[in-house]
Formats: structure tokens, C-alpha cells, sequence
């Protein structure tokens, strides 16, 4: 049918320590708080780079930021079907957003919201498990945080109906 | 001119409304980041570390309780995002609900959506402002119809059911025998309805069923039974009937006419003794001197009790329901049988004194009867209703307890009739449903006589069969209105009410009610898989109709109309009412009536999109024509003369028939050139219906042979390998000997102005019909009026039989190709028609209801037992298809 078709990129921005400061240093964070708008126009600014005015204009139309969460770093970027490569390879060549330096990953690619956040969901479950196998802690280990984990899962589950 | 729009900031348009709430529902929730208060190195940390030089992947530090409390944060907010985009999209808060809970006014009215889907509901509704009330002019008040007037004038010429305004809002109505009956619910209910008689419950109101009060001496009573009903079976004096315990479920006849003239089937019920004492042998001698004076007394109203009661006569009273379109028949046919018998005791005794009476009444509109079917009709049922326990009722105390545990009405003994006094339902609205709780000794396998049930004529007794006390009562005392008043002043609100002095007490009757096919329960028989339906028939007295109704159908009862009821009959194997009863008066009006429909609608089509029924070889394609298959009369030929183009084999084939019967010379042996003559003389039997035809003008007219005799009968049938003739003998023998049984006389014997009289063995055999059952051994599903073919040897041995299906998925595609062919069998291999026919809900296949003539059937047994094949074989092709399929053929004795 003929319908306007979209590309859905999930993207995890990584905070790059800088040289002098670790990850959680303090001064990584003194600026304001990251949001969907400035991760728009550092994408712009990225695409307008390397691809110049005419690569902006064709996907800016369509180029929108659907979820942007500063504490997880987790963006769900949604632009037409036609231009998704160019928006892609904008997100790839981003540096930094608002001065500070990030090294964008990007998750999952889909046709519909909703894989995206369904990928989001396995993505944020396999991170967790992956520090759990990397800390030597098997599943079956309880700690003061798996009631926790336990009891949030259980929200999602009651969600999901 | 664009400066032109004003500046006025405006509402939002509905347009804009509603984007702005899809995109509130599509927006994904964001954790709010706790930068001001937490303490700064309390961050969630990203997923992987951004180290390109460090060899190890972990960062310095995390916090881990903000990392996971993070992702599960946002795995939570995903999860809703979808969720709420989902029921964002399309669905108005009531498409959320199934079918049943949906009501008219919830588009408008929020109280009338369940208390989750409120919020919802009333964002969505789009209120328009209150209308300023009609203003009605006070003067001419008086003058105005009232709405009563109003709903009898539409009543002139049918009548209403007391339910009828319920089901009119609720279903399709049809005028029906007098009544303005429901059809079927208008919401889509064919599957849910089915399976709420074999899981759930389905109530049909049945108020318009005939009901005829007969009165008189037990013994008059007993011989104008024994000229009507069914001669085969027990008597309707049998005692386990004449008790009262049991209702008798027969057929009528026309008196004396045994096995012509089948009217109807009916239902008996005698009225309890009120000391039930046994009859006792005295008693029946004292029979013998009743008096002479015969006064038959038919009043259309009610009846008081007769003065004369002789002391030594037993008065007894029966009530007898039948179909309401059989109702007039019925009732000249018992007055006519009354006199007669009236006559036959007065000329016993001329010297008697004492005059015996038998007064019969028409109490149509003086009871409701309704059927509640299913597993859970008796929970409903003792949920609903509070009955009033009199003293000395010990036998009903004990069976009303064990009526909750009841897991299904089957396992109550047949037709066993509980009578009782309950008080108004409405005091107790809203009903619950009782729970099953079984006690380890109270298992359901335990007898009757342990659960409470066992059918006595004390556990019968009811005073619903007194007019005194049905009378008062023709009107609930309090309407609902006052009732619930009454409910409002309750100091708890919500608690049943008190029932107080001057609330009625309503005498009731219940009824166990099976419909299942007779030979169901035997184990070996073919109709054993075909599930039974069990449930009770309610009768109530008139004016209780929705008094009760509501009550019993406030737990989630379905509630089914003709079509459903029909289904019932149909999923079970056993015969309905008229339409699988041909040869009864009752069966052609409907025959006729449906033919009729059928046919104003196939004239309205243009040639190209309806059947041809010529060149499918359909000999009557809107009614079955009986006498044709059974060879009492000549097929009508077509009126259409065939036209020039169409000249293929088909049409050479109706021609060559249509000469022949021109000719009117169907000796089979002298044209045996062409390929139709080829396929007819397969079967022997079916060239010998025409030559006795010419030369015998009979009077004969079809009759249904039914009855628990006819297996029996077909049996030693088939099994004496003789002639037609002597089959013939043995059939009417046989009917003799039933006729004998009830004192009549043999069948070429009777009095002159039967129209059966001098009937030959002959004509008596090859005018029976009997029904049969079909079931496809392929696949297919026979529609109603599908054609019945008799099959050549070789066409019943390549059609293998159903065992040899389920074996091999290869095998079975082979068969199935075998048991269907696409061509037209020859018009005289025609052996009978479907009555009904559909798909089968319980069997999961394509299933039919027929009949065939007897003489018929015995030949398809010869066929079977010569070919070493288990089951009988027919060919069953639909009257607007051109494939045949092969179905086996069972004998339904019902």
C-alpha cells in the first residue's frame, strides 16, 4: 500500500571519559541535562557535515526523536524509510552532543515502534545479565537487589497483561 | 485577505483534540533525572564502557541499584508505551468489552460501562447538550391512546407471548402458528448458543405450546388414549404415567388409525391423586358399572368442576401440550374420540344410573412453559427460585438440596415431574447461581432414589393443576415497581427482601426434559457419539412470565428461538417438530411454506445466478415430493421446454427421460440402448416403481413408520430372503398385532369412513417412510432438501467404509476422492430427501436428517449384507450441486 514508510534506530550513547576524568567524574556532568532536542541538533549538525545541505534536506523532514532517557542514554531516533541510511551514518559520525563526547551504538534498527521498544526491553535485560555474568554472580545468587529486580519485573509483567 | 481571521484564541477542534491525545498516548515515558538531590556519583552508568585503550570492559565504578533501577524503569516505561498505543489506536472503551456485555445505552451513558473502562469512556464521549423535554399539551390527555391499546391493537391477528416485548428488543420475530414467535438473537449466536447447552444453559420460552385439559373417568380417559396415541409403545394409562410421577412423551394419531394419520407428538401429564393411593384392584372392577348419560362438555374458557362426581368412578384429570400448529386438529380429534367412547359406555351399560363426564378444555394462555437446557439448568434454577417447603414435603426437601449438586438433568430419570410452591423471584433479584459442592458419599453415579429424585406421584403433587388457586394469581400482586420500592427503604442496602404474608406463593411444575435420540443409549449404537442435551421444562401459571424470566437469566443463561431450539433436536439425532415429520399435515403447511419462500426468491434472480434445476436433474426443487420416491404417483415433468444450445450429455439425458415418461411406457427392459439406460438398470428395484403405479389408482398415502419396533423390523425384513409380498405380510402383520394390542381392529377390517380401509399389505408397505440418519464418509455437508440416491455395487464397494479413514492421511484422500464424484445420478435412483441437513457442531462433520421409503431401506440392508459391508451406503447430493458423496445411513427409530 502506499503509505509512509519509517525506520526506527535505537541508540545507546556512551559516555566517553575524557582523559581527565573517569566516568563518573563529577566534571562530565556540570553542564545541563542532555535532551531529545539537543541530540536533534547535534544530529543535524553531524549530517549537515558529512553530507552536506542536501542530505539534511532530505531526511530532515522525517528525522524525529522519539525517546531520548539522560539517565540510561537510550534513543529512539525515527526517520524515513528512503533516508534512514544517511540519518544512520549521521548517528555513527556524532562526537559529541552539547560538548560532551559520546560514542553512539546503535542497537537495533526496525520498521515499527514497537520492535524497537521490544529490543529496547531484551537490550536493557541483556546488559543487566551481562554485568551479573561478569561479576561472577550466578542466577541463582540472591543479593539485596534481586528483590528488587524481582519485584520491578513483576510490575512489567503486571503491564504486560 | 488572509488578515482578515480574527485573533480570538479558540477552542480546540476535535481534529486537534485528538492528536493531541494520540500523541499523549504515544509519548514514552521518561525516568526524571534526581540530579539536585542525590549525591553526585549516584548515576546509572551506561551499558558498556567507552574505554578504547582499557583491556578490561567494566567502568572504575557503578552504582548498581541506579543501573538497575534504571533499566527495569525503562523497561517498565517501554512496556506501557505499548500498551497504551495499542488501546490508543481504534477501540472505543465499549469495542473493549465481548458481545454480551455491550449494551445500546453505553454510547451515551457511562453508568452502563463496567467501572474499569469508565475513564475511558467518558473521555471519549462527546455529550451533547440536554435537549429541552418534548412538551406534551395537558388538555388532551384523556383523549390519547393509552399504550396498552396501542400494543393490543397490533395484536389482532397473532397473539403475544408475555416475554414478548423482552424478545422483540432482543430478537428476530416471526409470526408462527398464531404467535409472534423469536427466530433466533439478533447479535451472532449459532456456535455460543450450542455450546451453552452442552456447557452452559439456554432458556426457550415455550409458553405457545397447546396445552389441552381433559377431565373425566380414569377409565374413559384411558380408552380415548388408547384410540390416539402411539399403539407401539406403553399406554398413557401405563401407571408409571398414570401417577403422575412421569410425564408420557408419545405421538398422536387419529383415533383408530394406527399407522396412518400421525398427527403430532404430545406430551402427557397426569394430575396426581391427591392421598395417592395405589390403584387397586377393586377400583377396576368398579369401572365396569360407570354410568351411561354421555354429556361431553368443550369450552374454549375455563372449567369449573363437575357436580356428578360418581363415588365409584375415579375422576381424573390429564394435561396434554402439543404444537400450537397442531392444536385445532388435536382438539376435534379428542372431542370426536370422546363422544365415540362416551357412546361405546353408554351402550355397555344402558341400565346405569350415574352419567359419565369428560370435559376438555383449551388452556393455551393459561400456563408459561419454559425450557431451560444445559448442564447448569439446575443451578440456575435453584439459584433463582425460593421455594416455599410445606410440611410433610420431605421427598421435595431432599431433592431440591440435591438439585444444586446436580451436575446434569441426564442423571435425573426421564420426564420425572417435581411439583412445588415458590415464592415471588423478584423478592430475591439479583439470583446466584448455586455451586456444585460434592461430599465423597453423595458421588453423582448414586441412584435416584439417593439424590431425592426418584419420580412419585407425592413428589408430583402441585396445585398448580387447581384453578381456584391459579386463578387469584393470573396477576402478580405487587408490580416491580413496588417491589423495589419495598427493596429501597432495606436498611442494608443490597440484601434480598423479606418475603412478608401477602406475597404470593406460585405453584410450579418442573420437569425433567432430554433431547436425545432414542437409541443413544445403548453403547454399539451409531448414535451413541451424538451428544444428548438434558434440562428441565418450568411451567408457571399465566402473568409469571416476566416475573420469572428475568431471574432466570440474570446469571448469564442464553436465551435461544426456534432456530436454537431446532439445533438442539438437530446436534442430538433426534427428530424435530414438524419439519422432520413428513407425511403430517403440520410437515406440508411448513413444506409448503418454505417451498414458497424459496421460490419468490429463485424467481427474483436473473437466469445466470440460480440454479437450473432441469439440467441438475432436480425432479422438485422446492418441495420433497413423497409420493414420487415412494411410487404412488408420476413425477410432474418440467414446464420449461429444454432450449436448442444446450445439447451436451446432460441435456440428452433429460430428454431421453422426459420422452419416456411422455410415453408413459417405463418398462426398463425394452430400453436398453444409451448410457442413462445403462446406469438405471443397476438398480432393479428402482424400475418396478412406475408399472405399479399405472395400473393402481391407489388411495394410499405416505405414512412415517416410526416407533421402537422399526430396527427390528427392518431386520427380520432383510433377513427373510423372499419377496416384496411377503414383506408386505410380514409388515402388516406386524402393525396388526399392535393394532390388536389396543382392542382395534385389523387394519383391512377398520370401519369404511377411514380413508385406510382396504388397504392391501402391499400398498401399507410400499407407502411407509422411514427417517434415517446420514453421515458423509468424506467431507461435505448436506443442506436441507438435499437428494438421497440409491447406490449401484460397485459404487458401494469403491466408497469404502469410514473405519478405513482415519487410519492413513494418504489413504484418506484417495477415499475421499472415491466417496464423491461429479456427475448427476439418473432422477430414478432417487430413494429420498434430506429434512434437515447441516454441519454438525457435536459431530464436527456434515450431518443429515432424512427420510427414505421402508421398502427402500430394506433393499440398502439386502445391498450391505450381500456386499459384506457394515453399514448401509446412499449417494447425497445437494439440489444446486453437481457432486454426489456417499454417506452411511442409520435408522433413527424415533
Amino acid at each position: 500500500m502506499v503509505r509512509f514508510k519509517n525506520r526506527w534506530l535505537l541508540v545507546e550513547f556512551l559516555p566517553c571519559p575524557t582523559a581527565s576524568s573517569s566516568v563518573l567524574d563529577t566534571s562530565s556532568r556540570d553542564g545541563p541535562e542532555i535532551t531529545s532536542k539537543h541530540i536533534w541538533s547535534a544530529l543535524k549538525q553531524s549530517v549537515i557535515a558529512n553530507f552536506g545541505d542536501t542530505g539534511w534536506g532530505a531526511m530532515s523532514s522525517s528525522l524525529t526523536i522519539k525517546y531520548y532517557s539522560p539517565t540510561t542514554n537510550v534513543c529512539i531516533i525515527r526517520v524515513a524509510r528512503d533516508q534512514h541510511c544517511i540519518a544512520w551514518a549521521g548517528v555513527t559520525l556524532m562526537t559529541s552532543v552539547e560538548g560532551r563526547r559520546f560514542i553512539p551504538n546503535v542497537v537495533h534498527l526496525s520498521g515499527t515502534i514497537k520492535q524497537a521498544q521490544m529490543a529496547a526491553i531484551t537490550h536493557n535485560r541483556i546488559v543487566v545479565a551481562r554485568y551479573r555474568a561478569n561479576a561472577k554472580r550466578p542466577t541463582s545468587y540472591h543479593d539485596s537487589y534481586d528483590n528488587f529486580l524481582q519485584s520491578c519485573t513483576e510490575e512489567i509483567e503486571a503491564l504486560q497483561d | 485577505m488572509a488578515g482578515k481571521r480574527k485573533d480570538i484564541p479558540q477552542e480546540m477542534s476535535g481534529r486537534e483534540k485528538k492528536k493531541q491525545k494520540t500523541a499523549i498516548a504515544r509519548t514514552i515515558a521518561v525516568q526524571p533525572s534526581t540530579s539536585g538531590s542525590a549525591t553526585q556519583n549516584a548515576v546509572a552508568g551506561p551499558s558498556k564502557a567507552a574505554h578504547f585503550d582499557a583491556a578490561k570492559g567494566l567502568p572504575g565504578s557503578l552504582d548498581v541499584e541506579r543501573f538497575a533501577e534504571a533499566r527495569a524503569f525503562e523497561i517498565n516505561a517501554m512496556h506501557t508505551a505499548m500498551q497504551n498505543a495499542r488501546a490508543d489506536t481504534a477501540h472505543r472503551a465499549w469495542q473493549q468489552l465481548p458481545r454480551h456485555l455491550r449494551r445500546r445505552a453505553a454510547s451515551h451513558d457511562v453508568r452502563r460501562v463496567p467501572l474499569r473502562l469508565r475513564d475511558k469512556a467518558k473521555a471519549e464521549m462527546d455529550t451533547p447538550k440536554a435537549k429541552p423535554k418534548k412538551h406534551i399539551p395537558q388538555r388532551g390527555q384523556a383523549k390519547r391512546e393509552q399504550r396498552t391499546e396501542m400494543l393490543l391493537k397490533r395484536q389482532r391477528d397473532k397473539v403475544w407471548l408475555e416475554s414478548h416485548i423482552w424478545h422483540a428488543k432482543r430478537m428476530h420475530m416471526e409470526n408462527m402458528w398464531g404467535y409472534r414467535l423469536a427466530v433466533t438473537p439478533t447479535e451472532k449466536s449459532f456456535r455460543p448458543s450450542h455450546r451453552a447447552s452442552v456447557h452452559g444453559s439456554i432458556l426457550h420460552d415455550a409458553s405457545y405450546l397447546g396445552l389441552i385439559e381433559i377431565k373425566g373417568p380414569e377409565r374413559v380417559i384411558r380408552s380415548i388414549f388408547d384410540r390416539c396415541c402411539d399403539f407401539q409403545g406403553p399406554s398413557a394409562c401405563a401407571k408409571r404415567f398414570s401417577s403422575g410421577a412421569r410425564v408420557f412423551v408419545t405421538h398422536f394419531y387419529r383415533r383408530d388409525s394406527y399407522p396412518f394419520n400421525l398427527i403430532a407428538p404430545v406430551q402427557i401429564l397426569w394430575r396426581p391423586l391427591a392421598t395417592s393411593p395405589p390403584m387397586s384392584g377393586n377400583q377396576q372392577s368398579a369401572t365396569s358399572q360407570i354410568g351411561d348419560q354421555t354429556s361431553k362438555q368443550k369450552r374454549d374458557g375455563k372449567t369449573e368442576k363437575t357436580a356428578s362426581q360418581p363415588s365409584e368412578e375415579l375422576q381424573r384429570t390429564v394435561w396434554l401440550w402439543i404444537h400450537p400448529s397442531v392444536f385445532d386438529e388435536v382438539f376435534q380429534e379428542l372431542c370426536l374420540c370422546a363422544s365415540l367412547v362416551l357412546e361405546l359406555v353408554k351402550k355397555a351399560n344402558p341400565s346405569s344410573s350415574t352419567p359419565s363426564e369428560v370435559e376438555i378444555a383449551d388452556l393455551r394462555r393459561d400456563l408459561n412453559v419454559f425450557e431451560i437446557m444445559g448442564p447448569k439448568a439446575s443451578q440456575v434454577i435453584h439459584g433463582a427460585l425460593n421455594p416455599v417447603i410445606e410440611d410433610g414435603r420431605n421427598d421435595f426437601k431432599k431433592c431440591w438440596s440435591s438439585l444444586a449438586n446436580l451436575r446434569s438433568a441426564g442423571s435425573v430419570p426421564r420426564n420425572t415431574v417435581i411439583g412445588f410452591k415458590v415464592l415471588d423471584p423478584r423478592l430475591s433479584f439479583p439470583p446466584k447461581n448455586a455451586t456444585v459442592s460434592l461430599n465423597s458419599w453423595n458421588v453423582p453415579s448414586s441412584s435416584a432414589a439417593a439424590t431425592g429424585f426418584y419420580p412419585t406421584s407425592s413428589l408430583a403433587h402441585s396445585d398448580i393443576w387447581n384453578e381456584e388457586i391459579r386463578q387469584p394469581l393470573q396477576k402478580p400482586k405487587f408490580k416491580k415497581s413496588e417491589i423495589d420500592q419495598r427493596r429501597s427503604q432495606n436498611l442494608i442496602p443490597g440484601t434480598p427482601l423479606q418475603s412478608q404474608r401477602q406475597d404470593d406463593r406460585i405453584p410450579m411444575l418442573m420437569i425433567q426434559r432430554s433431547v436425545e435420540n432414542s437409541s443413544s443409549q445403548t453403547t454399539n449404537s451409531p448414535f451413541s457419539a451424538t451428544p444428548s442435551v438434558h434440562g428441565w421444562t418450568l411451567i408457571i401459571p399465566a402473568g409469571w412470565s416476566m416475573a420469572f424470566f428475568p431471574s432466570l437469566i440474570h446469571t448469564g443463561t442464553r436465551v435461544g428461538g426456534q432456530r436454537e431450539r431446532q439445533t438442539q433436536a438437530f446436534e442430538s439425532s433426534s427428530p424435530c417438530f414438524p419439519r422432520d415429520y413428513p407425511s403430517t399435515s403440520a410437515y406440508n403447511d411448513f413444506a409448503d411454506k418454505t417451498g414458497k419462500e424459496e421460490q419468490e426468491r429463485w424467481n427474483k434472480k436473473p437466469r445466470a445466478k440460480r440454479p437450473a434445476w432441469e439440467k441438475l436433474g432436480v425432479r422438485s426443487p422446492w418441495k420433497p415430493d413423497w409420493e414420487v420416491v415412494l411410487g404412488l404417483a408420476q413425477p410432474e415433468p418440467f414446464e420449461e421446454k429444454p432450449s436448442a444450445e444446450d445439447g451436451h450429455l446432460l441435456a440428452s439425458d433429460r430428454d431421453e427421460r422426459d420422452l419416456e415418461t411422455e410415453n408413459a411406457q417405463p418398462a426398463a427392459d425394452s430400453v436398453a440402448q444409451d448410457a442413462v439406460d445403462l446406469e438405471r438398470s443397476k438398480f432393479p428395484s428402482g424400475t418396478e416403481q412406475h408399472a405399479v403405479t399405472e395400473d393402481h389408482q391407489t388411495t394410499c398415502r405416505p405414512w412415517l413408520y416410526r416407533g421402537m419396533g422399526v430396527a427390528g423390523l427392518i431386520a427380520s425384513l432383510a433377513a427373510s430372503n423372499s419377496t416384496a409380498a411377503s414383506r408386505s405380510n410380514i409388515i402388516f402383520h406386524f402393525i396388526d398385532a399392535s393394532r390388536k394390542k389396543r382392542n382395534n381392529p385389523r387394519l383391512n377390517e377398520a370401519a369404511e369412513d377411514y380413508d385406510f380401509s382396504h388397504v392391501s399389505p402391499k400398498d401399507l408397505y410400499r407407502s411407509a417412510l422411514v427417517r434415517i440418519g446420514l453421515r458423509l464418509l468424506g467431507r461435505g455437508c448436506p443442506s436441507d432438501m438435499a437428494i438421497i440416491y440409491e447406490m449401484s455395487d460397485e459404487e458401494v464397494l469403491r466408497s469404502s467404509p469410514r473405519t478405513a479413514f482415519h487410519h492413513d492421511n494418504e489413504l484418506m484422500e484417495e477415499d475421499m476422492d472415491k466417496a464423491e464424484s461429479i456427475s448427476i445420478p439418473p432422477q430414478e435412483s432417487i430413494i429420498g430427501y434430506v429434512t434437515t441437513g447441516s454441519y454438525s457442531l457435536s459431530l464436527g462433520e456434515g450431518s443429515a436428517i432424512g427420510a427414505v421409503p421402508l421398502a427402500k431401506l430394506v433393499d440398502l440392508q439386502i445391498q450391505a449384507k450381500r456386499l459384506g459391508q457394515s453399514a448401509m451406503t446412499a449417494k447425497v447430493r445437494d439440489r444446486h450441486d453437481v457432486t454426489w458423496r456417499a454417506a452411511q445411513v442409520l435408522l433413527m427409530e424415533d
